[in-house]
């Protein structure tokens, strides 16, 4: 097992409350993996990788409970020093806006030649020409030339394309990359998509590809965690996710996307209402709100994340692999038919109404 | 195949054949590049917009695509006259309003308005729902307070959202209720175009199938018609009647949403699409993506000749025509209703590009036992061919055999890189423990 994450819970300190941004995630990760995390903007997606690498914005965030273990090592009691040996060489990570993450002072060559002589012993010029070589594997033309360049004389796709080459520098076990080509043009996103793909095949990288677009996912990845206001709501093989979606978020998410490969009109069917307040504690399943299948438990129980079918006798849950056990935290999850069809359709099915008491989205600033 | 959808009857506006509401011929947007501060020179242009002519029927979506830079947000800010066109004209409901400016101007902006990417941008933070909703009637002076009062209740419950959302300030509602009040707002002054500039790319998925179902529900009621500009085709095909692909300042490809989606002729077309993600594993396993070399040359100095001859796979495979290089393909309709800018597009038509884009080249079974709508409505299924589907498929001009599906042999040979080598120098772990 190359990484393991066990109920990792962070919170933010702000003004106006503690934030509730990621809610006990564990999830397991073997070398050579490629994993996805999915799910909307502010469902924890992007703070669990930095808390993973011990990245949180400091004193606001700190993360209450949990261990992340990679290599047999638990990162979250790593001391600074030896944290920051293991960012860059072991694990590597790519950012969405890579105009943001490379220093626009320092030509291309300087932040290359700085961050592998950080972590090996070699001289400038063996680390210049290593430079010159990762270049021109990420497809730059005239790797001798554009080395001397600055950031902002490349374009959004190539900076992003000299983020996985210095990413991919050190050889890292590791690479997490965060929304890496959402700043890109479609026809550019193909391109680095590719290149990421074929350089962490090759080189046996395992990936944590963290993204909003399912259509990424789905070409990318062999598994997917799905999460949900801090919560991993749905754990599958890619194959299994898209083929038998069964978290009511999953199913409804799949539902509110058009696809270019449906040629008829058919009507979207969108998930009503808005995200949940993450300054509000979670007491019930956070997706209840906007859930069509929601029953009375929903909205005073927290579902844990287990297994959609029982398990055959003396089966353990299988976390990793091709073969990963697909498991929901619901309640009430549908049926194939109505995965299908997006709605309920059993009879009588009504979503239960909330308790008579404050509500999860009570409270929320703003409601007058 | 010659496509059913192609015919006249679907290419018609759903009022008959009265004269299209927008009309736009030769449109050219340049904006000067100058040099010096007190003296400035012009040095040259960006061709944002180069000579685009396309009409907008009446009730009718046009969805207008392309990637960043490529002139589409311009065009769109060009026909609303928010910009004076360096050349070429725009009639709108048989009035030219290429020039108009002041009171004239103003009484034609009444009929067409613009919903905004960021609806955190596009509202004034000072101002309450109620009062940004209401401007518009204020502006142009429509009805008295308690009328524009009663209008503004109505328009917070046609876009659904509560009444009492009047006397709130746009940092108390979520995006996609910033959103509906930005639809709100366009609605006001009952106009008869409405022109969407990526109205939902800045919003979460989840949230984005709302506003899209919302203009769809309204296009029906007040009909409307839209100039839907996205770089999104996936949802540019779900919501138009036609679909303009927009390439370095000129449209390439204008044909109906499914016209373009079953027989892309454009090269640069088969790339967009197959660049799309869908989000299905099997058929992202299936498929080979074209993958385009570089990026967008600068419409500052625009490629001579063809503008999508330098990164086009179909000019690799034709021998580099100089053609190409030397002389602007003109926009022809090769069937009906559907144009394409493209020398060789009969070359595009059938081939394994075309198909292996379009998901018709893939024979396989059905993708994934999840097809959302098939089940959603099943006995209202598309007889259309969908990806899965194994169905004989017929070249739209040519008489000739299938050829063979050619896929890309090596991506890297495309991305022009050259084979990472084998033996990479290993270097020895720092020794300072640092």
């Amino acid at each position: 097992m190359l990484l393991s994450v066990r109920d990792l819970t962070v919170r933010f300190r702000t003004h106006d409350g503690t934030v509730h941004a990621v809610n006990g995630v564990s999830f397991d990760l073997e070398e050579g993996e490629t994993m996805g995390l999915v799910g909307e903007s502010g469902c924890g997606k992007s703070v669990t990788n930095l808390a993973m690498m011990q990245l949180l914005p400091k004193p606001a965030g700190h993360i209450e409970r949990g261990e992340v273990t990679f290599d047999g090592v638990d990162l979250t009691k790593l001391s600074e020093a030896s944290m920051r040996d293991l960012r860059g060489s072991d694990i590597a990570m790519i950012f969405q806006d890579p105009m943001t993450s490379l220093n626009p002072v320092l030509t291309i060559q300087e932040q290359m030649v700085e961050t592998i002589r950080a972590h090996r012993d070699i001289t400038a010029a063996d680390a210049r020409a290593r430079s010159i070589e990762l270049l021109g594997m990420v497809g730059i033309a005239e790797p001798e030339m554009r080395v001397r360049d600055f950031p902002h004389q490349f374009s959004g796709g190539m900076r992003q394309r000299v983020m996985i080459a210095m990413a991919l520098a050190l050889e890292p076990k590791l690479l997490i990359a965060d929304e890496p080509t959402t700043a890109l043009d479609v026809t550019i996103q193909a391109q680095v998509l590719e290149l990421l793909k074929q350089l962490t095949t090759e080189r046996g990288t395992a990936v944590i590809l963290i993204t909003h677009d399912l259509g990424v996912v789905a070409g990318m990845s062999t598994r997917v965690n799905v999460m949900y206001a801090g919560f991993v709501v749905e754990a599958a093989t890619t194959p299994d996710l898209f083929a038998t979606p069964r978290h009511p978020y999953t199913v409804g998410l799949l539902h509110s996307i058009p696809r270019l490969d449906h040629v008829g009109d058919e009507p979207l069917i969108p998930i009503e209402g808005v995200p949940p307040d993450l300054r509000v504690p979670p007491v019930g399943c956070q997706f209840a709100p906007r859930c069509a299948w929601r029953v009375a438990r929903c909205w005073t129980e927290i579902p844990s994340l287990d297994p959609y079918e029982p398990l055959a006798p003396g089966a353990a849950v299988r976390t990793t692999g091709p073969r990963a056990t697909h498991r929901i935290a619901c309640w009430n999850p549908p049926t194939a038919d109505e995965a299908t069809a997006g709605a309920p359709l059993r009879e009588g099915v009504v979503p239960a109404p909330p308790p008579d008491r404050e509500t999860p989205t009570a409270g929320r600033k703003g409601t007058r | 195949m010659i496509d059913s959808t192609l015919g006249p009857g679907t290419m018609m506006s759903p009022v008959g054949d009265e004269r299209p509401l927008v009309e736009v011929s030769g449109l050219k947007m340049y904006f000067p590049i100058t040099q010096g501060i007190i003296f400035q020179s012009h040095i040259g242009d960006v061709r944002a917009v180069d000579d685009v002519s396309l009409e907008l029927r009446r009730g009718e979506t046009l969805g207008l695509v392309g990637e960043s830079g490529c002139g589409k947000s311009t065009l769109g800010r060009a026909v609303l006259r928010l910009y004076r066109p360096t050349a070429g004209t725009v009639v709108f409901d048989g009035q030219d309003i290429t020039t108009l400016e002041g009171a004239g101007l103003r009484s034609v902006r009444r009929r067409m308005q613009m919903i905004f990417q960021d609806p955190y941008a596009s509202l004034n933070p000072r101002m309450t729902a109620g009062g940004i909703i209401g401007e518009p009637l204020e502006i142009h002076g429509i009805g008295t307070g308690r009328e524009r009062r009663a209008k503004v209740r109505d328009l917070l419950a046609t876009v659904g959202l509560s009444a009492d959302a009047d006397n709130r300030y746009p940092h108390e509602f979520s995006g996609g209720q910033r959103q509906r009040i930005g639809v709100a707002r366009a609605l006001a002054v009952n106009p008869d175009l409405i022109i969407a500039d990526e109205p939902i790319s800045a919003l979460d998925v989840s949230i984005q199938a709302q506003i899209i179902n919302l203009l769809e529900r309204l296009q029906g009621e007040f009909h409307l018609t839209y100039l839907f500009i996205a770089h999104d085709l996936s949802v540019v095909r779900h919501i138009s009647d036609r679909i303009a692909v927009m390439y370095l300042g000129k449209i390439v490809e204008l044909a109906s949403s499914k016209g373009l989606n079953r027989e892309p002729l454009h090269p640069y077309s088969v790339a967009l699409l197959s660049a799309i993600p869908i989000p299905d594993p099997v058929v992202e396993g299936r498929r080979r993506r074209i993958i385009l070399r570089g990026d967008v040359p600068s419409p500052a100095a625009p490629p001579p000749g063809c503008r999508f001859h330098t990164r086009c796979w179909l000019r690799d495979r034709l021998g580099n025509p100089a053609r190409c290089s030397e002389e602007d393909p003109p926009l022809r309709e090769l069937a009906v209703g559907h144009a394409v800018a493209c020398h060789y597009a009969e070359e595009v038509d059938g081939s394994g590009e075309q198909l292996q884009a379009t998901g018709r080249g893939v024979s396989s079974p059905p993708a994934s036992t999840f097809a959302p709508s098939a089940a959603a409505a099943p006995g209202a299924r598309s007889t259309l061919p969908r990806v899965g589907d194994t169905e004989p498929t017929t070249p739209l001009i040519r008489n000739e055999p299938l050829p063979e599906v050619n896929l890309i042999p090596d991506s890297s040979m495309l991305l022009g890189m050259p084979a990472v080598p084998d033996e990479r120098p290993v270097y020895p772990p720092r020794s300072d423990g640092a």
